[in-house]
């Protein structure tokens, strides 16, 4: 028999164990194995491989379970104590935001009427007044900013798909 | 199963702890197991262990429930054990087991012996273990998440971020390998 049979027929034992046969490999390969015992007694040795590694016991360390369900119920309320300070930021952050918007007019009357008082240039004015609006705004980015780059220390493998 | 997978993601989301202590006692001896072989080493095995459930909690929320979970969870493990290699300078996880660079697979506890250990044949069980501890630990690791885990090959493929192609050479590598590494043990 050449080498040529006896290299596919192994080929084809240790793809039968990983991906699977076709129909017609399958029956090429029986029947070889029918013929030849060096193939045959090699599908066996790889059968013993396999089954030796399925049946092969590892020792569970005692309690390693309950340990590990205490440090995962000790770390998930420190996670709860935190929750409620991200949302009073949030929240902070929010109000502040509708409430520079709401008062707009108002504060720019008030810089106006300082503006006259102190016969400040109207630049300055302007460039004071869009501070004082554009603060909550700067912290809400500053907030956002932080959050996406501790989420960014997160590798690839850990976001959904992977 | 579906259901299940999105029941699992809905828990998580909500970070359920009796759904996590489910999951634990579930998936422990799977998991041990899987981390046993890589890193080689019992009380690592059981850091990662910890490490790889506190993870689970506080990145449950992206668990999307449509892969299975347990390769979500193995990718997790595989990660924790690999970013510690990073910071010890080691290039791949060979550098844990290699057995020509460091010390041999220490599965065996002869000082726990469990109700599995027993039912085995310790003579088949040692030379497993001592096969599988002369092969390559990227080989070694495909090996027990195909044929331990039974886990699909593009599902390896996920959790090892590597190629179909690549899952499916080195996995006939191992095997051939394994082969080699049992018989040379029983001659």
């Amino acid at each position: 028999m050449s080498e040529n049979l006896h290299d596919r027929a192994l080929q084809l034992v240790a793809k039968s164990r990983v991906e699977g046969l076709a129909q017609s490999e399958s029956d090429w390969l029986a029947e070889h194995l029918q013929g030849c015992e060096f193939c045959s007694e090699r599908a066996q040795q790889t059968d013993h491989a396999l089954r030796s590694l399925r049946t092969a016991a590892v020792p569970l360390p005692a309690d390693l379970a309950s340990r590990t369900q205490f440090r995962v119920r000790l770390r998930a309320t420190e996670l709860r104590e935190r929750e409620p300070k991200r949302r009073m930021l949030w929240l902070a952050c929010a109000a502040s935001w509708i409430f520079g918007i709401a008062s707009a007019p108002y504060v720019w009357r008030i810089f106006a009427w300082i503006g006259q008082l102190t016969g400040m240039p109207k630049l300055v004015l302007e460039i004071g007044f869009g501070l004082w609006w554009t603060i909550p705004a700067l912290f809400a980015v500053i907030v956002l900013l932080l959050e996406s780059a501790r989420q960014s220390e997160e590798p690839e493998w850990m976001k959904p798909g992977r | 199963m579906r259901d299940e997978m999105k029941s699992i993601a809905r828990g998580l989301q909500k970070r359920d702890p009796d759904l996590l202590d489910r999951l634990i006692e579930q998936y422990q001896y799977r998991l041990f197991r899987y981390l046993l072989y890589i890193t080689g080493d019992k009380a690592r095995a059981e850091d990662f262990f910890q490490e790889t459930w506190i993870r689970v909690l506080e990145r449950g929320h992206q668990y999307d429930g449509k892969s299975k979970f347990e390769a979500w969870l193995f990718a997790i493990a595989r990660h924790l054990v690999i970013d510690w290699q990073r910071t010890k300078k080691a290039q791949s996880l060979d550098a844990l087991t290699d057995p020509e660079q460091e010390r041999p697979l220490q599965i065996a506890n002869e000082s726990e012996p469990s109700p599995l250990h027993q039912v085995l044949a310790q003579e088949t069980e040692v030379n497993v273990q001592a096969s599988l501890g002369k092969i390559r630990a990227i080989y070694r690791e495909v090996l027990v998440l195909r044929f331990q885990e039974e886990l699909q090959i593009e599902e390896m493929a996920g959790v090892l971020s590597i190629p179909v192609s690549t899952v499916k050479s080195r996995l006939y590598r191992g095997l051939e390998a394994l082969r080699g590494a049992l018989q040379a043990g029983a001659a």
